[in-house]
């Protein structure tokens, strides 16, 4: 945690996760119980490795002492490692636990909708501090959608979260009814680090280091996601759609807009619909978690990194508990003016989340 | 700078006039004269290719104007409307609603080419440096 966060923030990365399959409610039926057992599945301590337990970016030292990997299991233990103590208005919940499910769409579509209900009834039900990202399945789009109609109305849901990870990518059309569902719902599209296990971090290919997958997530695949959802005219057939990039970091935002304007200017005959420069759209539909923050100590740096992204309003503060991405995030704050901060650490995502 | 007869709808010349280069396109039964530099770099404008204006009004839709109004310069595709010079950078950002109307509702971009008028006399093609900006006969 920051110092210089101060009480009444806006946490838009707060991770927790179902201890075991076990904790998952109702939702799973006996037919669902007992393919879990006979198929020999549980929920894997590391999301398939995405949270290395040795990796010091995993968990914060004091979050790795209470026991808090891969994240907080009870609202009990989140209360005492971050709500209390940081004094937050609102944590919006992350709970990724489901990304690196098999392949198997049925029971993508059933854990899905049991880690909801568990979003649902032991977290929401149980602070009002809370507000929760559904998660959905990525394989079926149409069970995708029936889970944004199932608990997307609920007061407490203010995201749809999705891997950043995915078979194609988000802007293509086979997922737009993913999009227009959030949409309809007033709902935020959260893409989050990692995926499924498999799913390629690079357009190379697979990776077999957890340094590649980790620097993949924030530069290469983000990247990509923003670039399809613009190009493919998400946006354009769905203008209420807004967009969150969490634990993708931001400082990487501007070559790649600056980029993506020229060359526009030059290809735009081939997406006629992308109805303005690209920087535009992603300024009005898009919006980046500070965690990583991948940010210079010299707050005269930071300053710079801040000109050339347009200023603070794109970013939403994150402490990404339990994870540890270093001190940038402190480095940003601390070079903030009080109207600046008073934005990123509440009023941006206030706005955003509609809370 | 060509005989009429030689000139065919579709076709362009690029002609040197004193120390200027000047691209001389016809589209249909009109005539169209620009400098040979690019505004925006100094590019070799009228080597680039021509397209009519496209529309759309939804990913996956295009609606394409039957006759080529804009060149492009071939080194970076920014793109000028043949009659003014005018230069389009990409669609505008007027909202959705104005979509489809007309050509209204684009940004010009900052740039203007420099355009020459051109007239048919005689069965010749004449290209009149003398005067600017005055668009095409």
């Amino acid at each position: 945690m920051s110092t210089a966060v101060g009480t009444g923030a806006v946490d838009c990365d707060v991770h927790c996760a179902p201890a075991h399959l076990d904790e998952l409610g109702g939702s799973f039926d006996g037919y669902w119980r007992g393919y879990v057992r006979d198929a020999g599945l549980a929920l894997s301590p590391t999301q398939a490795g995405a949270y290395p337990p040795g990796a010091p970016t995993s968990a914060t030292p004091a979050a790795r002492e209470a026991g808090l990997l891969p994240a907080a299991g009870t609202v009990d233990a989140l209360r005492d490692a971050l709500l209390d103590p940081a004094g937050l208005r609102t944590a919006v919940l992350s709970c990724t636990s489901a990304f690196p499910v098999n392949r198997n769409p049925y029971y993508e579509a059933a854990l899905t909708r049991a880690v909801n209900d568990w979003l649902l009834e032991r977290w929401l039900a149980r602070d009002d501090r809370l507000r929760a990202s559904i998660v959905v399945p990525t394989l079926d789009t149409r069970a995708a959608v029936a889970e944004i109609e199932r608990v997307g109305s609920h007061p407490g849901v203010v995201q749809v979260l999705l891997p950043v990870r995915t078979d194609a990518p988000w802007g293509n059309v086979r997922h737009r009814p993913v999009l227009e569902a959030a949409a309809e719902h007033g709902l935020v599209v959260g893409l989050h680090a990692w995926g499924r296990a498999g799913q390629a971090g690079t357009p190379s290919g697979l990776t077999h280091t957890y340094v590649e997958d980790y620097l993949t997530n924030s530069q290469v695949a983000a990247q990509a996601q923003l670039t399809s959802l613009v190009t493919e005219g998400a946006f354009a057939a769905v203008p209420e759609l807004r967009v969150t990039l969490v634990e993708c970091g931001f400082s990487w935002l501007p070559a790649l807009l600056w980029r993506f304007d020229k060359d526009w200017k030059g290809v735009w005959r081939e997406v006629p619909w992308v109805a303005g420069r690209p920087s535009e759209i992603v300024r009005e539909h898009v919006r980046f978690t500070t965690a990583p923050a991948a940010l210079p100590p010299d707050p005269a740096r930071i300053r710079e990194v801040l000109e050339l992204l347009g200023g603070t309003d794109a970013l939403l503060w994150a402490s990404d508990h339990p994870h540890d991405h270093g001190p940038g995030g402190r480095w940003l704050l601390d070079a903030l003016t009080d109207d600046e901060r008073a934005a990123v650490t509440r009023d941006n995502a206030v706005a955003w989340y509609r809370l | 700078m060509s005989r009429l007869d030689e000139f065919g709808p579709g076709e362009r010349r690029i002609v040197e006039a004193g120390r200027r280069s000047i691209g001389v396109f016809r589209v249909g039964d009109r005539f169209y004269a620009l400098n040979n530099h690019c505004p925006h770099q100094g590019g070799p404008l009228c080597l680039g290719r021509v397209a009519p204006w496209l529309r759309s009004a939804a990913p996956g839709d295009y609606r394409v104007d039957d006759e080529d109004a804009l060149l492009a310069c071939p080194w970076h595709g920014w793109e000028y409307d043949l009659a003014t010079g005018q230069s389009f950078l990409g669609p505008g950002e007027a909202p959705v609603r104005t979509y489809g109307v007309s050509v209204g509702g684009r940004e010009p971009g900052p740039y203007v080419a420099e355009t020459f008028p051109v007239h048919v006399e005689d069965a010749w093609v004449v290209v009149d440096t003398a005067t600017r900006g005055e668009g095409s006969a």
